[in-house]
C-alpha cells in the first residue's frame, strides 16, 4: 500500500473519528481493507492508533474535569479482561467472520448514535446501594449554562458485565468500541452525555493497550504502517476537533450516520461474499 | 489541609499531563524516525518487521541501542511505538499512586491495582 494513500486514509479517519467522537478505527479499518490490506493487519495498526487518539483527547478532557476517573477505573477492570479475550480470539479468527462482526458492530454503533440524536439528560433521583458504595458520582462545569452539573451513576452491577463485552469487541476488532461504551454509560448507568463520552474515551486507551500487546507478541505490529497511520490520524483528529466546534451538532451527526450506515453494510457484504 | 475537591482536581491535571506528554513525545519520535529515514535513504517508507515481543523486552532492546549510541531511524520509530504503548500504562500507575498515597481510598487502590496487574500481565505475554 502506497504511503500517500495511507496518509490520506489516516488523516480522513482521524478527522471523521474526532467529528463523531468515536475514534478513528471505525473508518480506518474499512478503508484500509478496501485498498487491499488484510483485515488482521488493519486491525493491528488500528488498535495502536486508537491508543494515540484516545490518550491525546483524554489529556484535554481529564484536565477539564469532564472525565470521571472512578467510573473509569471501576469499569476498566471489566473492559481490560474483555479486551484480552477479544485480542486472543482475533489472532486465530477467520477473516470472513471478522468482516461480518465488524459490520454488525458498526451497525450497533449506528443504532447507538441514532438513538442519541436528541440528547437530553436528566439526573437520577435514586442511586442504588452498589453504585453508591462505589462512589460513582461527580460534577463538572457546564460551558453553556455556566453551572456546575452534579450527577450520580446507577446500575453499576449491570454496566460492569456489559463493559466486559464492549472490551471484547474492542480487542477482537481493533476499534475502541467507543460507541458501545458510551451507550452503556448513557442508557444503563445514567451518566450525562459529556461524562459518558469522555470517560469512555479514557477507558479506550487501556482497552486498546491490552489488545495491542497481544498483537505485538504475535509480531503483527508493522512499523511501516504504524508510523504514517498514527501520525496521520493525530493530524486528522486535531483538525476534526477544531472544525467540530464550529459546526452545528445536527449536521455533524447526520454526516456520520450516513458514513456509518454505508460502512457497516459494505463490511457485512464483503464478509458474506468472502472477499478479503 | 487541601479539600478533597482540590485533590481530585490536581489529580486531573496530573493525569491529563501524563497523557498529553506521552502522546506528544511519541508522535515527535515517530516523526523524527520518518524524517531520518527520508534523509538517509531518499524515501520515507519504512520496511522492517518487529519480531514478536512484549513491551518490556521491546523497551530493553531499545534502551540497549540508545546506550550503545547506535541511533538510526528505526530506533526512533521503535521508541515512539514503545512510548505510545507506555502512556496508558503510566496513567493507570499514576492513578494507583494517587488513590493509595493521597486519597487513602483503599477500595479504589484495589480496583486500580487489579487493572494494573492485568495490564502488566498482558504486557508480559510471550
Amino acid at each position: 500500500m502506497s504511503y500517500p494513500l495511507l496518509w490520506v486514509i489516516s488523516v480522513a479517519a482521524g478527522f471523521v473519528g474526532a467529528m463523531s467522537g468515536m475514534g478513528g478505527g471505525v473508518v480506518l479499518i474499512p478503508a484500509l481493507t478496501f485498498f487491499g490490506l488484510p483485515i488482521k493487519q488493519a486491525i493491528a495498526v488500528s488498535i495502536v492508533s486508537v491508543i494515540a487518539t484516545s490518550s491525546g483527547s483524554a489529556a484535554a478532557y481529564v484536565r477539564d474535569h469532564l472525565t470521571n476517573l472512578k467510573v473509569g477505573m471501576f469499569l476498566e477492570m471489566f473492559t481490560i479482561l474483555g479486551a484480552l479475550a477479544g485480542a486472543t480470539l482475533a489472532v486465530h479468527a477467520n477473516q470472513r467472520v471478522l468482516f461480518i462482526l465488524f459490520g454488525l458492530v458498526l451497525m450497533g454503533s449506528w443504532l447507538a448514535l441514532f438513538y442519541r440524536r436528541h440528547e437530553d439528560w436528566q439526573p437520577v433521583d435514586h442511586q442504588d446501594a452498589f453504585s453508591h458504595w462505589l462512589e460513582l458520582e461527580g460534577s463538572y462545569p457546564d460551558d453553556v449554562t455556566g453551572q456546575e452539573i452534579h450527577y450520580r451513576a446507577i446500575r453499576a452491577y449491570f454496566g460492569a458485565p456489559l463493559m466486559f463485552g464492549a472490551g471484547m469487541v474492542a480487542g477482537l476488532l481493533g476499534v475502541g468500541a467507543g460507541a458501545l461504551k458510551v451507550l452503556i454509560h448513557d442508557l444503563v448507568m445514567g451518566l450525562p452525555p459529556k461524562v459518558s463520552t469522555t470517560t469512555s474515551n479514557l477507558i479506550i486507551g487501556v482497552t486498546a493497550l491490552a489488545g495491542t500487546s497481544d498483537f505485538l507478541a504475535n509480531g503483527l505490529i508493522d512499523p511501516g504502517l504504524t508510523v504514517p497511520v498514527v501520525l496521520g490520524i493525530l493530524v486528522g483528529a486535531f483538525l476534526g476537533t477544531r472544525l467540530l466546534l464550529r459546526l452545528p451538532d445536527k449536521s455533524v451527526r447526520m454526516f456520520f450516520l450516513v458514513v456509518l450506515a454505508t460502512l457497516s453494510l459494505e463490511m457485512i457484504y464483503r464478509g458474506i461474499r468472502g472477499a478479503s | 489541609m487541601r479539600s478533597d475537591r482540590e485533590k481530585a482536581e490536581r489529580m486531573d491535571v496530573w493525569i491529563g499531563s501524563i497523557l498529553g506528554i506521552g502522546v506528544g513525545l511519541s508522535a515527535a519520535l515517530l516523526l523524527a524516525g520518518l524524517i531520518g529515514q527520508w534523509v538517509a535513504t531518499g524515501h520515507p517508507e519504512l520496511h522492517y518487521q518487529l519480531q514478536g515481543t512484549n513491551l518490556f523486552q521491546f523497551w530493553i532492546s531499545d534502551i540497549r541501542e540508545v546506550t550503545s549510541r547506535s541511533f538510526h531511524p528505526q530506533l526512533f520509530v521503535n521508541l515512539g511505538i514503545a512510548l505510545l504503548m507506555m502512556t496508558p500504562y503510566l496513567r493507570v500507575l499514576a492513578s494507583l499512586l494517587y488513590f493509595f498515597i493521597i486519597e487513602h481510598n483503599w477500595k479504589y487502590t484495589l480496583f486500580t491495582g487489579f487493572v494494573l496487574a492485568v495490564l502488566t500481565y498482558s504486557l508480559f505475554l510471550r
